[in-house]
């Protein structure tokens, strides 16, 4: 069997399973076959799992009983915060280092009923505080565009995976871009599906009112396909809802309606010329499909990354307050409770996660509270309502998922703030619980990438709708990929 | 106002000097750029406004999990997951202490 079939897509796959042209097992191995040769320099995954090949021969025995479901057999890289039963798992953090998951995650769940094969777990910024894998406490993943590059992240490892081959599709998880913004800089598609829409039960929390588990993919159609796998309400996450959202806002299928409302006023400053030129040519591939384009106006738009850094650390406190060395995990010990807690978490924790602990735990504190969390939810409510009213009239907002592409390792790392504003565009969609997708959009030359001809860097188009109507994501996504095919 | 030496109790970590001035500069920063949100004068959201910042409790009887439930039968990995452990029970020093 050729090893090319790790380069398939996953709708591309399934095809070819279904007529029985290849098997689970032949797509495993050449997936398993990439990774060997690419990962010591890419760092995409942290561990893969040495019984891939005993599940995609478990797959090929289901598909030979009589079984169909389009994702058997299809092999899949997973982010190091998702639970799989008996594997380890640990955020990309040494104080989950060599921890073993007690329970499948509901998605894991869901999939392996479906019966895709995972392949291993992959690289992150740890406890999924970055955007660039640079604070995983494991190294930094590699762009597979430019290995001086970062590919993003948090999910970064997952994007890179699935960029070079080394997965079919990939999942992620997202809480201000971390799915979409590593999936910009990777040339993939991204999707965060609308908050509440996949059940978050066994995913390691980072900020609760904002996470959400989303596939990263090769194609519109295959984040489609994961997506209809994981959807749905959960039990065992009582945020979880088969309706638009746990939220409240007004979400009527508006498929049937071409109509893109672009921030003009959000992309003066800070946005490199040749990526807006790419977003402009698709949205002008976009009006040849019929969509029409005008100008809206999200005034509260440019406080959304002021309103994420006050809103996430505090959760993110509040959440990283389990790790104490008495339930899980690593443990020290010191003279009294408070030193084993105190000596845990120091020896733990990485310095992006101890500055959005401390953080955190400033915003929140007396005195402090109204001055920063209250107010950072008071404007949070008000940049939802301004979204909420846009989608009344248009039915998807388009913007550059990222001001810039990819930029250096190391470039961003001393200097937090310029980190955090990578995210500029994609926190909005986790603060106001809308689904959204990064699309590729085509590509930027910068200066010292690799020699051969037509070696560019990949930039991605974010569009966002209303809660629960991924279907206006895919369609829209799709016509584009169309154009620019 | 509360100290740094209050945020780091608070925090549950041990901090060297170093990395607190290290952090204190870093947080200031943050801190300044999300400063802009106190000079911004929001209403308070109403029905009007197509939002509601109420959200709905979702409420469960507090009651072991069943044989059939997604979670039953994990007992003995949760238990087995605890770094100090003795019997069915995490182990924990004495919290409460003499005043010196």
């Amino acid at each position: 069997m050729s090893s090319e079939l790790n380069t398939l897509s996953i709708t591309e796959a399934t095809e070819k399973l279904q007529k029985k042209e290849i098997s689970a097992v032949d797509l495993t191995r050449a997936c398993l076959k990439e990774i060997e040769k690419r990962n010591p320099a890419l760092n995409a995954y942290l561990e893969v799992f040495d019984d891939a090949e005993k599940q995609a021969r478990s797959a090929d025995e289901r598909r030979a009983k009589g079984e169909s479901s389009p994702l058997l057999g299809v092999p899949l890289a997973i982010k190091d915060n998702i639970l799989i039963e008996g594997k380890c798992v640990s955020a990309a953090s040494k104080i989950l280092e060599g921890y073993v998951a007690t329970y499948d995650a509901t998605v894991i769940k869901k999939l392996k009923d479906a019966g895709t094969v995972f392949l291993g777990r992959t690289n992150m910024d740890e406890f999924a505080h970055g955007s660039s894998t640079e604070n995983s406490a494991f190294g930094p993943s590699k762009n597979p565009h430019d290995e001086s590059r970062i590919p993003g992240g948090s999910s970064g490892g997952s994007a890179a995976a699935v960029a070079a081959d080394l997965a079919l599709g990939a999942l992620g998880s997202d809480t201000g871009g971390s799915i979409r913004e590593p999936a910009s800089f990777c040339g993939i598609v991204g999707l965060k599906p609308t908050y509440g829409k996949v059940s978050r039960s066994g995913l390691i929390a980072m900020g609760s009112s904002l996470d959400q588990i989303g596939p990263l993919t090769k194609s519109v159609a295959d984040a489609e396909l994961l997506f209809n796998a994981m959807r749905g309400r959960d039990a065992l996450d009582s945020t979880s809802t088969d309706q638009g959202s746990t939220l409240t806002q007004g979400s009527q299928d508006r498929t049937f309606k071409k109509k893109i409302g672009v921030p003009r006023h959000l992309l003066g400053t800070g946005v490199d010329q040749d990526v807006l030129e790419r977003f402009e040519q698709s949205l002008a591939a976009l009006k040849t499909k019929g969509y029409e384009v005008v100008d809206i106006e999200l005034p509260s738009a440019g406080l959304a990354l002021a309103i994420y850094y006050v809103i996430m650390p505090a959760e993110v406190s509040a959440n990283l307050a389990r790790f104490d060395g008495v339930r899980y995990g690593l443990s020290h010990t010191g003279s009294s409770q408070w030193e084993d807690y105190a000596k845990t978490r120091a020896a733990g924790f990485g310095p992006e996660v101890r500055r959005r602990v401390m953080l955190g735990t400033y915003v929140l504190s007396s005195g402090y509270y109204d001055a920063y969390y209250g107010k950072a939810t008071a404007t949070r409510a008000e940049l939802s309502a301004e979204v909420s009213r846009v989608l009344q009239d248009v039915v998807i907002i388009a913007n550059p998922t990222t001001p810039t592409p990819a930029s250096k390792l190391g470039e961003k790392t001393g200097d937090p703030l310029s980190m955090y504003l990578l995210d500029i565009f994609t926190v909005t969609a986790n603060l106001t619980g809308n689904p959204a997708i990064s699309v590729p959009m085509g590509t930027v030359p910068r200066e010292g990438l690799p020699a051969q001809a037509g070696k560019e860097l990949p930039v991605g188009i974010q569009f966002t709708a209303a809660h629960g109507n991924e279907q206006a994501l895919f369609t829209i996504g799709k016509a584009l990929e169309e154009r620019l095919q | 106002m509360i100290s740094k030496d209050d945020i780091k109790n608070l925090a549950r970590l041990e901090l060297t000097e170093g990395e607190v001035a290290g952090l204190q500069k870093d947080i200031s920063n943050v801190l300044e750029y999300v400063g802009q949100l106190r000079r911004f004068e929001v209403g308070v959201p109403t029905e009007a406004s197509g939002v509601s910042l109420a959200t709905r409790n979702v409420m469960r009887s507090d009651e072991p999990r069943g044989e059939n439930d997604p979670l039953g039968g994990k007992r003995e990995a949760l238990l087995s997951a605890f770094p100090k452990r003795e019997g069915d029970y995490a182990l924990v020093r004495k919290i409460i202490q003499k005043d010196e």
